[in-house]
């Protein structure tokens, strides 16, 4: 006993302690729910059976039916568009900001701190207002653009199966864009200053500074938003449900929200975990290709 | 040990028997009712004439009901009588879970089965027993706009009557200089839009079974060639009742499609002369139809206090003749309602009653819906013409049914 108290406060027992707790944390509140998910994937699941595990298996079942919905490819490349237009607005836009509020000028850092309003407000609340801006009839955007003579007709921003992913896509970039400029200045501070006076002696324009000594330098924080980036929009659901709910006709639906479609009102539970597992399999991809670009880091 | 458990479960089942005499007896109630609407206003009333039940109200949003009352009963935390809409009573009749109503109805000195319309008693009939009892019932109907009427030269005292009249006259009502649509209805990707397609499918022949059919088509069409003409706004694909509504209201439709829960917001909001007639139907002497929708009220099979919860299914049944006037639903079953408010309206929705019918009843109804609101959406946006969506649906349909 005097042994087992003596190791946990000052031998490894206090590191075999710390480490459980972590490891209890993340098996009870992540492995948990991930394989439970999983297995519900394989299992013909509905809402009356939710809470008992004695459900049938019908093993890739699920995965069959989803990928051999007529709906199915619609989906995979609304969720591309929807992932790669949001990540490279966000990630431009941001980092643009992120370099205009480097320049020393006064109240700055009081307008970069300003930004953030829009991103600590609720997708929902957000998703509304922009669904007052969208409108099609009595839209604030539609009245601009028509009062400016840039269009004649009105456009129905979230009612033409044409527009309805862009008009979500250009709501999930403003909301995202406060968070890309935030990390990335966080970056550029960190960049020592005599690295670009140095540059600068030797004759460096601004532009070959930034491809030089900005770009390579920011690599870490660049993967690091670009990866958070993917995750976050992957997760972006109020927004949806707030614009479009998809629609119409499954014209903006995305992977994250036909997954609770299916679950939730049509009650295909075992579908809607599927879709689920699918996408936790394409963000485990990205997560590793970060790890891996990031990996060299430290060698400098 | 186990036994030692049961005896004492049984000991304590029977104390609580032997007490409930004397103690009044607690309902848990759901409901996705407001504080300013049905069963809140009614609560006190129940419990002065019942003063040995007490009622435990509870309001889960309409959207969340059948999740979360399938969750409760999973693991036993359920209320004792709740709220369902009308097509979601087979998906837990059919499990089980609500109590079978049949033998007490025949017992019953307040609610007669005969009394009860058709249609809201095929909605909480499954497998020919009852399992619920409509609180009301509500269909749809076409509004007009009088003054609009008269100041395009159409007269307010003819309202259309087939769906060629109904085309003419949105399209005279139709100004687009002053922001107002001829028609204002829901195509939207939900229920709603299912909801308010199955009538005009039903006139031509089909149904909710059968929507593969030539006149399915002349539906899809007709509802085409007023989005196409911006004869009813594209937002019609993405909005639901309460929002379509609201653009009638504010005077920027001349005509609206909805249900007489409308009539309380409207006599706030509409500024004009508003009336009512029975749904268009496609040619003179077609047969009518209109949907069916309110919900009902029903005890759970697991409810520990079923011949109260019965006492207040009674009670609020006899509450029939003021549904009406007092929450805008209209009477489930046959009583004799004096003086109602907006009597003309009232008159049109009596009739339309008539013709109302009950969505399904199946357990999977909402996959069914789903195929109805799909076909719509992507004949609507030409994704797909009618017939192929249409028939797309059917298959979907059909893969359910045969189940």
């Amino acid at each position: 006993m005097q042994g087992i108290i003596r190791t946990i406060r000052d031998g490894s027992g206090f590191d075999i302690l710390l480490l459980s707790l972590a490891l209890i944390y993340l098996v009870t509140f992540s492995a948990f729910p991930i394989i439970y998910n999983i297995i519900m994937s394989l299992q013909t699941v509905d809402m009356f059976t939710i809470a008992s595990f004695n459900r049938p298996f019908v093993g890739l079942q699920n995965y069959y039916d989803i990928l051999s919905q007529p709906i199915a490819s619609a989906v995979f490349w609304n969720t591309v568009k929807f992932v790669v237009l949001s990540i490279v607005f966000q990630l431009s836009i941001g980092f643009g900001l992120a370099l205009f509020f480097q320049q020393d000028f006064p109240g700055a850092s009081y307008l970069r701190g300003l930004f953030l309003a829009g991103w600590i407000m609720p997708a929902l609340v957000v998703g509304a207002i922009w669904k007052w801006l969208l409108a099609g009839d009595f839209g604030v955007i539609n009245y601009i653009l028509m009062s400016s003579g840039v269009t004649e007709d009105r456009i129905f921003w979230l009612s033409n199966p044409d527009v309805a992913l862009y008009a979500v896509i250009i709501a999930n970039v403003w909301l995202g864009i406060p968070f890309n400029m935030l990390l990335l200045s966080v970056g550029l501070a960190s960049i020592p200053r005599d690295v670009y006076e140095a540059a600068e002696l030797d004759g460096a324009g601004a532009f070959e500074r930034f491809r030089s000594i900005t770009l390579p330098l920011m690599r870490a924080q660049l993967g690091a938003v670009i990866s958070l980036g993917v995750i976050f929009t992957l997760q972006q659901f109020d927004l949806i449900a707030a614009l479009t709910q998809g629609g119409p006709a499954d014209s903006s639906n995305v992977a994250q929200y036909w997954s609770w479609q299916l679950s939730f009102q049509t009650y295909e539970i075992s579908l809607g975990s599927a879709v689920s597992v699918l996408m936790i399999l394409f963000v485990i991809v990205v997560a590793a290709v970060y790890v891996r670009s990031t990996r060299h880091e430290h060698s400098y | 040990m186990r036994r030692i458990v049961k005896w004492m479960a049984g000991a304590v089942a029977l104390f609580s028997a032997a007490t409930a005499q004397a103690e009044p007896v607690t309902l848990e109630i759901w409901t996705i009712d407001r504080p300013d609407q049905y069963i809140y206003l009614l609560k006190d009333e129940f419990e002065q004439a019942h003063p040995d039940i007490k009622l435990n109200l509870k309001t889960v949003q309409f959207r969340d009901m059948v999740n979360d009352l399938a969750r409760a009963t999973a693991t036993g935390e359920g209320p004792d009588v709740t709220y369902i809409d009308n097509p979601e009573v087979a998906l837990f009749a059919s499990r089980g879970l609500l109590l079978d109503l049949t033998p007490m109805i025949e017992n019953s000195k307040i609610v007669k089965k005969e009394d009860i319309f058709p249609g809201p008693l095929a909605s909480v009939t499954w497998d020919g027993k009852i399992y619920g009892l409509p609180r009301g019932a509500n269909t749809i109907a076409l509004y007009y706009n009088a003054d609009m009427f008269k100041a395009k030269g159409l007269d307010p005292d003819k309202p259309p009557r087939t769906w060629d009249e109904l085309y003419d006259a949105a399209k005279k009502l139709n100004d687009p200089a002053k922001n107002v649509y001829g028609l204002a209805f829901s195509a939207v990707a939900t229920e709603e839009g299912t909801f308010q397609f199955l009538p005009w499918l039903q006139m031509t022949g089909g149904d909710y079974n059968k929507v593969d059919t030539e006149g399915g088509a002349k539906v899809l069409e007709f509802w085409g060639k007023l989005l196409d003409e911006k004869l009813a706004s594209p937002d019609t694909l993405i909005r639901g009742q309460y929002d379509s509504f609201a653009t009638f209201n504010a005077g920027n439709a001349a005509m609206a499609i909805s249900g007489p829960w409308e009539l309380p917001r409207m006599s706030k909001d509409a500024k004009f002369d508003y009336r009512a007639t029975l749904l268009p139907v496609p040619y003179d002497g077609a047969p009518r139809a209109s949907a069916l929708g309110e919900g009902d009220n029903v005890i759970l099979a697991n409810s520990k206090h079923p011949k109260e919860a019965f006492i207040l299914l009674e009670w609020l049944h006899s509450k029939m003749p003021e549904v009406w006037n007092r929450f805008g639903f209209l009477p489930a079953s046959k009583v004799q309602i004096d003086n109602p408010q907006a009597p003309k309206i009232y008159a049109v929705f009596e009739e339309s009653m008539k013709y109302a019918r009950n969505r399904g009843p199946h357990p999977e109804w909402p996959k069914i819906s789903k195929a109805i609101y799909t076909a719509i959406q992507s004949s609507l946006t030409h994704q797909s013409d009618p017939k192929t969506a249409l028939a797309a649906a059917q298959k979907q349909i059909d893969a359910v049914l045969s189940k």
